[in-house]
């Protein structure tokens, strides 16, 4: 039987995440917007280069999913 | 694929330069290369006198404040298209002269009508301003002193700053000799209006004091004054039908002049915006005393119809020649995708991110089977998916003349088949609802249930297996790059980190006791030698690198990941239209909530396919930054 630990360990690597890829994506998004601004030709690679820290928050919530399954 | 390009080279005589441009760009086959840069090495080559580009360019700008003024508002509603001018048996310079003509026209009296417009509206939105004071201030008109010899005046001031009359009321007092009053009252929200009646004699001092003080005074025009306020209201409101109805009558004028002028004005800037970028072109062509020289790419498909082409205008005036290739050269062509119907759409993704470089492998075929595949394993739901496919259709169907737009339909249509096929092998349809109904189940292959819910840890070695392979294949074809161009280094740096990456991968195997302990000698021989060939072709880097690539594979963890937080919305959207007991809100609450999982669905998994392929996949082999093939000549549609 598992106790309050395990959910809250859980939300903490998934919050964690979260928060982490918040910061990134606002930082890249700000400078990805001045670039689009000045070279509209390049947002395809800003696309991408804005979805790179939900890594992030995706390896959290597989973290997250794992203490909840493999924690019993 | 790349399409083969060759490199041309066209002289003919100068004395013809301008039919040969015309037979070029109406061809639309030739990517241009400046000449004068390209062959100047043996003989001197001039670059062609930029024909009158300017007075183009002006009368272009001209013309399009024309059609920004006639196209506003209600002056397109009853356009005939009796207007339009067959304009193609005229010269260049005919059409020039008509656009200079119709310019002369009409300019003048569009610059009068418009600006006594601008001035009517002026006038209008300070009239609305007065009436709204004297609106507000007319009930305390009863309380002014009927006194003549004084003057009124109005200040409007901000409500937090009404402290200010307090410290204004001394020095009023003072200038006037205490012969002044004030009144106020609330005009808006946010201001409030105060009048301040005066002794005529101390106007001068008093207005001067204000200006001084930065206190927004308001002086109401000498034709309303020295009336009772409610006949200055009428008189305004009288102003006011007076200014609409001329701002009406100069309305129907520009409605005229639209009518009779405007589709002619849009061909002439449709034609001029050719001839501008057609001459625009000149500083590429070259010229010696008497020859004139273009040179460029073209696809080797177009070769043979291009020479024809000039071949039967010029006879054998012009000469074309196709130079032989040479691989220098060949790192500067231009890029022209030649791959079948369904790897097309994918060249969206590859020219918005970046096109491949002439002599490099086109990844677009392998994005083209990987990213439908990824897409669909995220989303995997049948219901999603077959709202998925009709969406698509009937967006690609009603909006097929907008390329990029019919390009990203095509490949959601294409993508929308593996979420259906993996939809069944998941058992979803709309989350769990084809479950709960009894239409159908996960299936069982290799001894797992495939329920998206329950299996998350097979679903987790699924994906970073097909992480393992996808960063294979990327590791193979920069392989493939090197053994081209003759890298060994290169080589033994992608095989070093692929037998490394192997190792790690086997002795993760032999901790969970999947690998016999047997193989463990070989398993530390592997990485061994592998970390070798890495050090070797790759230096410190190399090794360092391989970080990087285990980050690279662990990232593929997202096609679960965003599939699971997909699946989780859908049951979430079924269990809450379970709960609300009232079945028509319940399925109100489904459409809405699934609704929004299909548009996100469409959305995120996108980007996360694409990202794969970009960021883990590319970084394997892929160079970029090649030039996309543009032909100089008409915009084909």
């Amino acid at each position: 039987m598992t106790g309050w630990e395990v959910p809250i360990g859980a939300a903490i690597a998934f919050a964690a995440g979260a928060i982490a890829t918040g910061i990134a994506q606002s930082r890249i998004g700000a400078a990805g917007a001045g670039t689009i601004a000045e070279k509209p030709e390049t947002s395809g690679i800003m696309i991408v280069l804005e979805a790179i820290p939900e890594t992030l928050v995706i390896l959290g919530f597989v973290v997250a999913a794992m203490i909840i399954i493999m924690v019993k | 694929m790349l399409q083969k390009m060759k490199r041309i080279l066209v002289v003919g005589p100068k004395s013809d330069y301008m039919g040969i441009i015309d037979e070029l760009y109406e061809a639309g086959t030739l990517h241009l290369e400046d000449v004068v840069k390209e062959y100047s090495i043996d003989v001197p080559v001039l670059p062609m006198e930029v024909y009158n580009t300017d007075d183009i360019s002006s009368l272009l700008i001209k013309l399009r404040g024309f059609i920004s003024v006639l196209s506003q508002g209600n002056h397109t509603k009853n356009i005939s298209l009796k207007g339009s001018v067959d304009y193609s048996d005229l010269t260049w310079d005919e059409v020039t002269d008509e656009g200079l003509e119709i310019s002369e026209e009409i300019e003048l009296e569009l610059k009068t009508l418009e600006a006594r417009k601008l001035e009517l509206e002026v006038s209008k939105n300070t009239l609305s301003r007065y009436k709204k004071i004297i609106q507000k201030i007319s009930p305390l008109e009863a309380h002014l002193p009927r006194l003549e010899g004084f003057e009124v005046t109005i200040l409007i001031i901000l409500k937090e700053f009404e402290s200010v009359l307090q410290v204004i009321k001394p020095f009023l007092s003072e200038i006037t000799h205490n012969q002044f009053e004030f009144i106020s009252a609330d005009l808006d929200e946010k201001n409030i209006a105060v009048i301040c009646v005066f002794n005529k004699r101390y106007a001068t001092k008093v207005h001067d004091f204000l200006y001084s003080k930065n206190v927004n005074e308001v002086r109401i025009p000498q034709e309303y004054t020295n009336m009772p306020l409610n006949e200055a209201l009428f008189l305004i409101d009288e102003d006011m039908k007076k200014i609409l109805n001329e701002i009406e009558e100069i309305n129907q004028k520009i409605t005229d002049i639209s009518s009779k002028y405007l589709k002619r004005l849009q061909d002439l800037e449709y034609l001029l915006a050719q001839r501008f970028e057609e001459i625009s072109s000149y500083k590429k062509f070259g010229q010696t005393d008497y020859t004139f020289i273009v040179s460029g790419w073209i696809p080797r498909k177009f070769i043979n119809k291009t020479i024809r082409r000039l071949s039967d205008k010029f006879g054998d005036k012009v000469v074309v020649k196709v130079q032989p290739d040479d691989n220098k050269k060949l790192e500067e062509a231009p890029v022209f995708f030649d791959n079948p119907f369904w790897v097309k759409p994918f060249e969206f993704f590859m020219l918005i991110v970046k096109p491949p470089m002439y002599r490099e492998f086109d990844p677009t075929p392998i994005l083209a089977i990987f990213f439908p595949l990824f897409f669909g394993l995220i989303v995997g739901d049948i219901g999603y998916g077959i709202v998925i496919l009709v969406f698509s259709l009937l967006i690609h169907y009603y909006f097929r003349k907008i390329r990029w737009l019919s390009q990203i339909t095509s490949i959601l249509i294409i993508s929308s088949i593996p979420t259906i096929i993996f939809g069944y092998i998941f058992g979803e349809f709309f989350g769990d609802f084809g479950e709960h109904m009894g239409w159908l189940e996960p299936l069982t292959l290799f001894g797992i249930t495939w329920n998206r819910m329950e299996s998350i840890i097979p679903l987790l070695i699924l994906t970073i297996g097909i992480g393992v392979f996808h960063v294979y294949l990327g590791l193979s074809l920069g392989i493939y790059n090197a053994v081209r161009h003759h890298h060994p280094k290169h080589i033994l740096e992608k095989l070093g980190m692929m037998g490394t990456v192997s190792g790690i991968i086997l002795f993760i195997l032999f901790f969970a006791e999947q690998v016999p302990e047997s193989y463990l000698i070989f398993i530390a021989l592997l990485t061994l030698v592998s970390i070798g060939c890495l050090i070797y072709g790759g230096g410190m880097m190399g090794v360092i690198e391989i970080m990087g690539t285990l980050g690279n594979i662990m990232s593929y963890a997202r096609l679960m990941a965003i599939g699971l937080a997909s699946v989780v919305l859908a049951i979430v959207a079924n269990q809450l239209a379970d709960e609300m007991g009232i079945l028509i809100l319940g399925v109100v609450v489904a459409i809405l909530l699934h609704t929004l999982n299909i548009m996100l669905a469409m959305f995120s998994p996108s980007i996360h396919s694409v990202r794969l392929h970009v960021v883990e996949f590319f970084s394997k082999f892929y160079k970029g930054g090649g030039v996309p093939y543009n032909p100089f000549g008409r915009e084909r549609t």
